[in-house]
């Protein structure tokens, strides 16, 4: 009972250490895979793009970001500010710089119109211009009259007078309530009238449809998205309830990449933006919102795990076992037939089963038993190969013990050879080997995905060589940082089965100062 | 005479150290002289005025119709097709038949030893390298890095070999051999730290290492002159061991097929195209029986290097066994 206490905070403080190392993985591993060709550098694959389009796909991949700190993030404004020198230059760039303004339209407003009056006429014309498509799209009245260039700058004046005032945050979030809750044409209007300035809030209100009832107000909301960044992506009002979910996670995602677009950074929003803004930050919250992030599937990362995992760890930790509980009698008995022939027969059979390959096994038992999805065989199989260094250890490991005073005490008492061992010096002699099954699953893992790939499961080993294949750094960042998890548990348990084993090193074990 | 003398000598006299030696080497022979085994270029070719060496090794034109040469015993290179085809049976040409993609089974057996081992060597000793360094260090400057290097190599050791080739294979755009060693390097050091870390820790404590200090022995000397021997002996075993489980890693690998077909001819592509076609087992028991040479050989050296490294065996008492057991244990007790 006393030791339940040490134990359990032992455990505790452990797992707490394992967050800070799986951060440090998460870096370092990133940091790595980063240098991954991108398939969008691949010369076949950006042969049949336009520049644009090649862009926007290496903008969806967030390769146009920094790695791990983004000194000057951009965002609404900064984009602004470009695209008006772009168009005051007034050369090539100019239709570059009119297109973004057309693409971050109302979102932009607040900070084209005040910088109006202050620029020369010339540009203040072509910059005038170029918010036309964003005057038509809001749906204003004389909406026309800002595509005529004797007319324009006259219009966005005007509409800076009367209805800038529309666009403050405060204004936005009851319009948009608004319309969540009526849904009706003029409310609608209403939104659409604020244009991209109005997205945030709507992403906001846009909750995962679970009702029929959700689906229609997803409806809506998505209408107004569709309808300010022109991307055709609509819930259909008959549709169920999976696919309006389906929409809205599309939308999501789509808001992950582009919010900066949208949304000016001040604040608290500019610090943070300093490492959301980079492409492990973009990871991160993928991992956070996106159920662990997508493979280059389309499917998340954490419905493959939980569909593969069980699979991988069944057979590693079934072979783990067994080969475990096979060892420790077995070396026992080596011991106490020290040099006998029954050691001489247990050592070769033991020789045995580590020396032929778990490939060749796997093979040969695959031609033996059709593989029918059963993990049995593969654990067998796998198991195998793991008998050996435990039965050696568990083996020499008991012959130290055998020679101290206590278990001279206990013959010596009449207990029998049999009842010596198992009841006194084997609870002894343990230690060594959990010291040695705790570095085991790393290296049966090598192995699992060899006799995974002979059964033909589905495990963690198929999903890893796709992803090698399709350099999906998804999988195999939620891979190693699963791993190293996994592994990190492991190395708790064995701590704890150590303490339990030996009292006397439960304090050394338990312990903080470890020498 | 010193410990590792003693060491040595026993290690002459192992019988388990001779065998484990003699099966390694009839796979490591062949794969350092596979050139010499199974190669399309000749050996020596006369041609009249020039004598050509070794042409596949040194990189020269074998000549185009040479008077006299003396070519390999297999005339076929790990990359060569042969014109018998695929799976065709073991003949004059093939002694072992040749593979699934028609290329001669016994130089792809050859070169494939040469490929498991030189990379296996290649990384246990870079892995020897870097763990030594740290470890060494971080045992005999104790301290904070000590404790960070404590965690570090808890954290690498614990994670899996596999997933670090498969991170490296999905960086590159053509797998390498060198990757692959990096990689291996770069989960192996892991433990020779924490071997080496143990060793000088236990040893940093000792007398001699004290009277040293007191006879005025800098500290980098006393490392090297006086701490570091300690090490060798668990740093051998553990990379004995070593070679063999990077051997298998580097099967693993290139069975799994990670990253596209490695250039270099590998036993473990062999497996599976022997796992692939069931009607040649020879693809199978084949490079699996050299597998199991390259185990059972590194086995018994290591067994037999334990022993010759342990020293309680040296202060052995007659009155118990070896490892100290009480003699009753060990025999049947007397009929009563």
């Amino acid at each position: 009972m006393t030791r339940a206490g040490p134990m359990l905070g032992h455990a505790l403080r452990r797992l707490l250490w394992t967050i800070p190392a799986l951060f440090a993985i998460s870096v370092v591993t990133f940091l790595f895979l980063s240098f991954v060709p991108d398939p969008t550098d691949d010369p076949r694959f950006a042969k049949g793009l336009d520049g644009a389009t090649l862009e926007e796909a290496r903008r969806g991949r967030f390769l146009d970001l920094p790695r791990f700190f983004n000194g000057a993030p951009e965002d609404v404004r900064s984009r602004v500010e470009r695209a008006v020198h772009q168009l005051s230059e007034g050369d090539e760039a100019a239709a570059m710089g009119a297109s973004t303004l057309a693409r971050l339209g109302g979102a932009a407003l607040p900070y084209v119109l005040p910088e109006l009056d202050a620029i020369a006429p010339e540009p203040r014309l072509r910059v005038a211009l170029a918010l036309a498509p964003v005057a038509r799209r809001m749906g204003l009245p004389d909406a026309e009259d800002a595509a005529n260039p004797a007319k324009t700058v006259a219009f966005w004046a005007r509409y800076a007078d009367e209805r800038g005032t529309l666009l403050r945050p405060a204004e936005v979030r009851t319009a948009v309530a608004r319309l969540a809750r009526y849904r009706t044409a003029s409310r609608l209007a209403e939104v659409v009238e604020l244009d991209t300035f109005a997205l945030e809030e709507v992403m906001r209100a846009l909750v995962l449809p679970r009702t029929a009832e959700d689906v229609h107000q997803a409806r809506v909301l998505v209408a107004v998205l569709a309808h300010a960044t022109q991307r055709r992506d609509l819930v259909d009002p008959d549709g169920t309830v999976e696919e309006a979910r389906g929409a809205v996670l599309r939308w999501r995602r789509y808001w992950r990449v582009h919010r900066t677009d949208f949304v000016a950074l001040t604040g608290t929003t500019r610090v943070t933006a300093v490492i959301s803004e980079t492409r492990y930050g973009k990871w991160a919250e993928g991992l956070l919102t996106e159920r662990l992030g997508r493979t280059a599937s389309g499917r998340t990362v954490a419905g493959e795990l939980l569909g593969r995992a069980p699979t991988t760890l069944a057979i590693v930790g079934g072979a783990i076992f067994l080969a475990y509980g096979l060892a420790i009698p077995v070396g026992a008995i080596a011991a106490l037939h020290r040099n006998r022939r029954i050691d001489l027969a247990l050592a070769l059979v033991v020789l045995v089963a580590y020396v032929v390959p778990t490939a060749v096994l796997a093979v040969f038992v695959t031609a033996l038993v059709a593989p029918d999805g059963s993990l049995l065989a593969p654990t067998l199989v796998l198991a195998t190969g793991l008998v050996a260094s435990p039965t050696r250890a568990q083996r020499s490991a008991l012959l130290d013990v055998l020679g101290q005073d206590y278990v001279r005490t206990a013959l010596a008492k009449g207990a029998g050879r049999y009842r010596v061992v198992f009841r006194h010096a084997l609870r002894n002699a343990l230690a060594p080997v959990v010291t040695l099954a705790a570095l085991e699953p790393p290296m049966a893992l090598g192995g699992a995905f060899v006799v995974e790939q002979v059964f033909g499961l589905h495990g963690l080993g198929e999903a890893t060589m796709i992803a090698v294949e399709a350099r999906d750094i998804a999988w195999l960042m939620a891979l190693s940082l699963f791993a190293a998890g996994a592994a990190a548990l492991f190395v708790v348990a064995t701590d704890l089965a150590y303490a339990t084993l030996d009292p006397r090193l439960a304090r050394l074990a338990l312990g903080a100062p470890r020498r | 005479m010193s410990h590792l003398g003693i060491a040595w000598e026993r290690l002459r006299r192992s019988r388990r150290a001779t065998a484990g030696l003699v099966l390694l080497g009839l796979v490591a022979l062949p794969g350092v002289f596979a050139e010499l085994c199974a190669s399309s270029a000749p050996l020596v070719a006369w041609d009249g005025a020039h004598l050509t060496v070794l042409p596949a090794v040194t990189g020269a034109r074998a000549p185009e119709a040479p008077l006299v040469a003396l070519h390999a015993p297999v005339r076929f290179g790990p990359e060569d097709t042969s014109p018998a085809g695929p799976l065709a049976p073991p003949s004059g040409a093939h002694p072992l038949g040749t593979d699934a993609k028609g290329r001669d089974l016994f130089a792809r057996l050859v070169y494939g030893a040469r490929t498991a081992l030189g990379l296996s060597l290649f990384a246990v000793a870079l892995g020897i390298v870097l763990g030594a360094l740290l470890g060494g260090l971080a045992g005999y400057f104790r301290g904070f890095w000590n404790e960070r290097l404590v965690r570090l190599v808890e954290t690498v050791e614990t994670f899996p070999a596999i997933v670090v080739v498969a991170l490296v294979r999905a960086i590159e755009q053509k797998p390498s051999a060198l990757s692959l060693v990096i990689a291996v390097a770069l989960v192996r050091w892991a433990e020779v730290a924490r071997l080496v870390r143990e060793e000088v820790l236990r040893a940093s404590v000792e007398g001699y290492v004290l009277g040293a200090r007191a006879l005025g022995a800098s500290p980098l000397r006393i490392l090297v002159r006086h701490i570091a021997p300690n090490a060798v002996g668990p740093l051998l075993v553990s990379s004995v061991f070593g070679v063999a489980s990077v051997v298998l890693l580097e099967t693993a690998v290139s069975f799994l097929g990670m990253g596209g077909e490695l250039a270099a001819a590998s036993w473990g592509e062999t497996l599976a195209e022997g796992a692939r076609t069931p009607s040649a087992p020879a693809l199978v028991v084949l490079p699996g029986a050299l597998l199991a040479l390259v185990l059972i050989g590194s086995y018994l050296i290591a067994d037999a290097l334990r022993d010759a490294l342990d020293p309680k065996a040296v202060r052995r008492r007659p009155d118990h066994g070896a490892d100290g057991a009480p003699l009753s244990l060990l025999r049947e007790p007397p009929a009563p």
